[in-house]
């Protein structure tokens, strides 16, 4: 019975989720080494992620709004929006930054001669603590929203939690492409701000935009799943333009995970 | 273990100028380059071999070995490692081999070494036992004690390559890719290293130096290989590169009366610096090195007198150059 037990925690210590947690514990350590800078960064980055809730404030103030929603409901979809990227961020997002500077500089090579998949081995090495900070603004917004807006039934939650977990998949889709563009197209930090700006209309409600541009946001990339539909679920007002953009997330995943491994094949390292 | 067969590589270069107006113009128009990193080579290497692997800078050697690592793929050509072929079943194959890097850590710089292998026991899926013992033996051969503990930065140069070494080992890995292992480090950091790669080798790990420092090649490799413009210029044991150009010494005298020797025959003077002094280079094929002191000594009454092998440096440089 006993070593039942230790033997199926082996198995957990050395499956994908093992090496993971190992790499995330490993990554705190080196990050906790300047705990000062750590706090800080972290803070900073908390009080960045309030730009977007603090133009909303400021708009309503004035008397102005987003068509069709209300303050709180902007708020609750701006603060599902910061969780989304609070959760991505620090947990696999690092991918990007871990990918465009190990290609750089040489060292992709040290996780090509590991014996695990090169994608979990660069995103078991990118978790990024600083982003943590995204996460408590995105809780503490989401919270605040939910507070002043009515209770809402459980089928509301269920069909939020589905759509949040492809907001998940569409940031996984987007840093997989960023970082197979990472690898070929070598020191080009732009790669980041492109994807950030193209990400920022999912901050959003998505009918604030033109009927073409709605339809590229939900067809071509499907940003609005980032927040826009979550949030449009969990107040029971989802509307019919959720299935194409779920079955374009997909094809946006399946294509993602294609560009990348081929972008993996083209590698050529970098001099000796 | 290792059979490599007309292995080629090619790259897509851009040429870009270097003048201001060249670099302007690149951005709209670039002249691409095609470049023959690796042209055709073939060899093959035994288990428990040590192969020093040479070449100048460029000469396809680093392209070569990070095909053999299933870093990169080939353009055409075989490769055979423990049955693997390295890029397509990288996962599988890299299993069995370990690489240390001399320009590139593996280390992790703000924590000790001890984090690193830990997460390198979980990528390698080392049991505890077993990974206990074999931290704890390399850290004995090594002579490392508690400097696995201490942060990384904190570490010297050779330090800090010990447990390159032990990260690169604990999977016990059949082959292993040494980069410049010895690269920056002191006499006496570098003659640890060099013992305990002998060490290894003994036990029967198989391995591949790339290096520029030629007395890691003099006192590790048994063989060697040597790579120029993407192809193979030598392959053969130590004693047969050292006859590569001919069976020659370098012989100082020092005598009390004076020196009369000229070129001629198998003797070049290399340097004189008095009538009693001279260094000349003896081609054993052509002059017989004790006839040759003997008739020195009958001569110029011999103070001093030192015999040096083939100089190394010099012939790499010629096989360089050729």
């Amino acid at each position: 019975m006993k070593r039942d037990r230790e033997s199926k925690v082996r198995d957990l210590r050395f499956s994908a989720l093992g090496v993971y947690l190992q790499g995330m514990k490993t990554s705190l350590a080196s990050r906790m080494a300047y705990r000062g800078d750590f706090i800080m960064s972290m803070f900073i980055m908390m009080i960045v992620e309030f730009a977007g809730p603090l133009i909303t404030w400021i708009i309503y103030s004035n008397g102005a709004s987003f068509p069709g929603w209300n303050q709180y409901e902007v708020l609750l979809l701006q603060g599902i929006f910061l969780l989304s990227r609070g959760i991505s961020f620090p947990f696999f997002m690092g991918i990007v930054w871990n990918t465009i500077g190990r290609v750089q500089e040489g060292t992709f090579d040290l996780l090509l001669i590991k014996p695990r998949s090169i994608l979990l081995m660069s995103i078991a090495t990118a978790f990024d603590s600083e982003d943590l900070g995204k996460l408590i603004g995105g809780i503490l917004i989401f919270r605040i929203a939910l507070k002043n807006l009515p209770p809402q039934p459980l089928s509301h939650w269920i069909s939020f939690m589905v759509l949040f977990l492809f907001s998940l998949i569409m940031m996984f889709a987007f840093g997989l492409f960023m970082s197979g563009l990472g690898i070929v197209w070598v020191g080009n930090y732009r790669i980041y701000d492109i994807f950030m700006t193209v990400m920022e209309f999912g901050m959003y409600p998505k009918s604030i935009f033109s009927k073409s541009f709605q339809s590229i946001l939900t067809y071509v990339i499907p940003v609005s799943l980032l927040a826009s539909h979550p949030a449009s679920a969990l107040l029971g007002s989802v509307d019919g333009t959720v299935l194409p953009a779920l079955f374009s997330s997909v094809i946006f995943l399946l294509l993602g995970i294609a560009f990348y491994f081929k972008m993996v094949k083209n590698y050529t390292s970098a001099g000796g | 273990m290792i059979h490599v067969s007309d292995l080629r590589k090619v790259y897509t270069a851009y040429e870009r100028g270097s003048s201001f107006g060249e670099a302007l113009l690149s951005l709209i128009v670039r002249k691409k380059k095609t470049v023959e990193a690796v042209r055709g080579i073939s060899f093959d290497i035994e288990e428990g071999e040590l192969v020093g692997f040479l070449g100048p800078n460029g000469a396809g050697k680093s392209t070569t070995i990070k095909i053999l690592t299933g870093i990169l793929y080939p353009t055409s050509g075989t490769v055979d490692v423990m049955g693997f072929t390295p890029w397509k079943e990288r996962k599988k194959y890299v299993r069995h081999i370990g690489a240390v890097f001399g320009q590139k850590s593996q280390l992790l710089w703000d924590i000790p070494p001890l984090d690193a292998f830990y997460l390198n026991q979980a990528i390698y899926r080392i049991p505890d036992r077993e990974f206990k013992k074999t931290v704890n033996d390399m850290i004995e051969m090594l002579d490392l004690k508690d400097l696995v503990k201490k942060p990384t930065r904190q570490l010297s140069l050779g330090e800090r390559m010990k447990c390159e070494f032990i990260m690169a080992m604990l999977h016990k890995p059949s082959i292993v890719f040494l980069d410049e292992p010895t690269i920056g480090l002191d006499v006496i950091a570098k003659g640890k290293i060099r013992d305990f790669i002998l060490e290894q080798n003994k036990k029967g790990t198989t391995f591949i130096l790339t290096t520029h420092d030629l007395e890691d090649v003099e006192q590790l490799a048994k063989r060697v290989i040597v790579i120029n413009h993407g192809d193979i210029v030598f392959d053969g044991n130590m004693e047969k590169l050292k006859l590569h150009l001919g069976d020659k010494r370098t012989v100082h005298i020092t005598a009390r009366e004076k020196i009369n020797l000229e070129n001629n025959g198998g003797i070049v003077v290399r340097k004189q610096s008095s009538d009693y002094e001279i260094e000349v280079e003896l081609d054993l094929s052509v002059v017989k090195l004790d006839e040759f002191i003997h008739k020195v000594n009958e001569e110029s009454k011999i103070r001093d007198l030192s015999v040096e092998g083939p100089d190394l440096e010099e012939i790499i440089k010629k096989l360089y150059t050729a």
